[in-house]
């Protein structure tokens, strides 16, 4: 008897938490905030639990599936449990930053009062349906579970609905991922006509027998799902003002889990995108892309949160960058450096949940304690808020890409994967370029916002709260705990690369591969100029951001003041027009479309139907005429019908 | 002696196509309702003429069910006749068109 025979449950216990919570919450003293912390909690358990014994011995644990619709001998969708290396990484990724959001969030939600069932309600439901997400075992059941949570995302976005701008991220969030959405059905509508089945073994395993053209399209489209859910380019306008929901909403599923589901998704169609060059080669060109504009735009973002938004749609381009650029590799033939490439944006998605995850918590308390968002506002915090601006400077150090510190190895890798690849095809130095830019102004920017908010001179808001003295405590300990634990692991999840085979399972798509240890794997890396480039990156954005934001040598008003560099800040601003172009695209295009749909329904469905009804009123109009009300000419008409039934009838019988 | 049959259906004929003509052309309400009468008439002496042809009394026990039916259908009648008296101040049947469209 294993533990992955329960692996079911993990699901279970927070949709359980949902019902009790959403039926009973109301009743409950905390608002139902102990139930969602024991579900999701035991979740956690039996997730790292499964985790850890698929790791370990590393079997893939996959049960019989259930059949659940049979559409004819050879047209089936199923649901099961699959739980490979894979899965279970998100497993541990998805379960744990969960449980410490939800843990976070009893103390972070406190003043919302009643409102708080509403909320541990919804946190349950996404938690329960992303770690469905995870454990699905084909392509239809993730789909199902993929909906349910851009169903959370919405309803946790508008958390605040009486807020316009709240119930407008809300509404934008739900349509653009929609677009993906569309495509991604594409794609599983030309998977199930090509395998008659959306299991992921049945689809891996005979690819090579399959139709290449309906794959590449397959792929392809299956991708398109992926932008709308990790935000790449062109639809990575939503989580920006996705910022818009509560901070601990913001970290589990704008920066640590649902976004994540996008990556996850690529991960799980990696075989189906590998079997096109150019299906890869434009998988690697999105995130390299998505990486270096998001980069741009957290350069001058003014809110916290907004620098952190942007932040993780750049380290989501990041990973959707390697494994593009897998895809590609392996589609070459060099099978072991495309598996590199994945694990190495695997890799990147769980050291990013913990970092990210940490910094948009550390933003919590940081907005919890001063009120207000506004970098400009804050200044000079790191005295009031020791835990708080130490971990996030853990966070920050990590995020930047310095030795030893988990963003390091991770975002090192891919970027030597991607130099690797410039062998192969010359774009890839272009995407490595933008790699390495975006690596410096990540380094850049992530120091900004943590010498604006916790260096230099106390700003109004700092001035604020001082001067009133409400808050001396800087959080209650439910809201410190998570940041720590965090912090060790924005430091420490690196070191999974060396426990056993424990990660680099996760790494091997298939085959067998030389486990480093940790001599070699230091050696190879800093052996390689490649990684002092970026490490050089990482140092002179943090210096820049040094020089700029806490020595004040140079000053970003002078620079942004006129010309050029003033422009572009209005442009990065606008966030490259892209939420006018969205606004544009909407109204001239789809509501545009609509409008003509409308006439074509005024005018020729409804006109056929009312000119139909319009003929008959007339047509009766002149038949009713007959009905003159004289009894004697009913008489007459049925006396003269009768005789000629009767002529008739004689005549045809002396016919015959 | 027997009666043939062709005598009295050319008399029950007869007698249906006057109260044919009556009904379609008589302009007083009240002969139309007797002209009515006729052919009911005309049909009673079709079921006894035909009854008495095969010797069987069925019908002439038919007959008195159509002329105990017709009774209490004149009654009805004469009583809407009456009520549509009361209203209209006439038994022309020309006047009497309520039922147009």
């Amino acid at each position: 008897m294993s533990i992955l025979e329960y692996a079911w449950l993990i699901p279970v216990l927070p949709l359980l938490a949902f019902v009790i919570v959403g039926f009973l919450g109301g009743k409950m003293k905390d608002n139902g905030a102990i139930v969602a912390v024991i579900g999701v909690g035991g979740a956690m358990v039996l997730a790292l639990w499964t985790a850890f014994e698929v790791l370990t011995t590393g079997v893939v644990y996959k049960p019989e599936s259930m059949e659940w619709v049979v559409l004819s001998s050879d047209y089936s969708m199923e649901m099961g449990v699959y739980i490979d290396s894979v899965a279970a990484m998100m497993l541990i990724v998805v379960s744990f930053i969960a449980f410490l959001v939800v843990v976070y969030s009893t103390a972070y939600m406190h003043d919302q009062g009643k409102r708080q069932r509403r909320y541990f309600t919804e946190i349950c439901l996404f938690v329960g349906v992303m770690l469905g997400l995870v454990l699905a075992n084909n392509f239809l059941q993730m789909f199902i579970f993929w909906e349910l949570v851009g169903l959370c995302s919405y309803l946790l976005i508008g958390f605040w609905f009486e807020r316009p701008a709240a119930a407008r991220a809300a509404k934008k969030a739900f349509l653009v991922t929609r677009v993906g959405d569309v495509m991604l059905m594409i794609g599983l509508f030309l998977l199930f006509t090509e395998f008659h089945s959306l299991n992921y073994e049945l689809i891996w395993g005979n690819l090579t027998t399959a139709d290449q053209t309906t794959l590449a399209f397959a792929g392809f489209f299956l991708f398109g799902g992926a932008i709308g859910k990790s935000a790449q380019f062109p639809l990575h306008d939503w989580l920006p003002d996705a910022m818009e929901g509560p901070t601990t909403v913001s970290a589990l599923i704008h920066a640590a889990t649902m976004v994540n589901a996008g990556v996850y998704l690529t991960a799980r169609a990696f075989p189906i995108i590998a079997t096109s060059a150019d299906v890869s080669l434009f998988v690697a060109a999105i995130g390299g892309i998505t990486a270096f504009i998001a980069a741009t735009m957290a350069l001058c973002a003014p809110k916290i949160k907004g620098v952190l938004a942007y932040s993780t749609v750049s380290q989501l381009g990041y990973m959707i960058l390697a494994l593009g650029t897998g895809a590609f590799l392996w589609n070459q033939g060099h099978h072991e450096a495309g598996s590199l490439a994945f694990g190495a944006g695997l890799f990147h998605l769980m050291n990013h949940a913990f970092f990210k995850g940490q910094l948009f918590l550390g933003a919590g308390s940081v907005i919890h304690y001063v009120g207000t968002e506004e970098l400009s506002k804050m200044g000079g915090l790191g005295k009031y808020m020791k835990v708080t601006s130490i971990t996030m400077l853990i966070s920050c150090i990590s995020i930047a890409g310095i030795p030893f510190f988990s963003g390091f190895w991770s975002k090192d890798e891919i970027l030597a994967m991607t130099f690797e690849a410039t062998d192969v095809n010359l774009w890839f130095l272009l995407l490595w370029i933008m790699g390495v830019a975006t690596a410096f102004m990540t380094a850049f920017y992530m120091f900004r916002m943590w010498f604006m908010a916790f260096k230099g001179e106390p700003g109004e808001g700092t001035k604020h709260v001082i001067e009133h003295g409400g808050h001396h405590h800087e959080a209650p300990i439910a809201m410190l705990l998570p940041l720590v634990i965090l912090a060790a692991l924005a430091f420490g999840s690196w070191l999974s690369l060396f426990i056993g085979d424990g990660f680099y399972s996760v790494i091997n798509v298939e085959g067998e591969f030389h486990a480093l240890s940790i001599i070699e794997r230091l050696e190879e890396v800093f052996s390689s100029p490649l990684t002092w480039v970026s490490i050089a990156m990482a140092g002179g954005g943090i210096a820049l951001a040094y020089y700029t934001f806490n020595k004040r040598r140079i000053s970003a008003e002078n620079v942004v003041s006129k010309g050029f560099p003033k422009a572009m800040r209005q442009l990065l601003l606008d966030r490259y027009k892209f939420p006018v172009a969205y606004d544009k695209i909407g109204y001239v295009g789809v509501y545009g479309f609509s409008l003509l749909l409308d006439k074509f329904d005024r005018y020729v469905i409804d006109g056929i139907v009312n000119g139909i009804s319009k003929f008959l009123i007339k047509a009766g109009g002149v038949v009713r005429k007959s009905q003159t009300g004289f009894v004697q000419n009913y008489t007459t008409l049925l006396l003269l019908g009768v005789s000629l039934i009767i002529v008739l009838l004689y005549v045809v019988g002396a016919l015959r | 002696m027997n009666i043939p049959l062709e005598y009295i259906l050319v008399l029950s004929s007869s007698l249906f196509v006057i109260g044919a003509a009556g009904v379609i052309l008589k302009k007083n309400i009240i002969v139309v309702l007797m002209s009515i009468e006729i052919m009911l008439n005309a049909a009673n002496i079709n079921l006894v003429a035909f009854s008495t042809y095969y010797g069987d009394t069925t019908g002439q026990v038919f007959a008195l069910f159509s002329i105990g039916v017709a009774a209490a259908e004149v009654a009805v009648a004469l009583a809407i006749l009456l009520n549509l008296n009361k209203q209209k101040k006439t038994v022309d049947i020309d006047e009497i068109n309520l039922l147009r469209w």
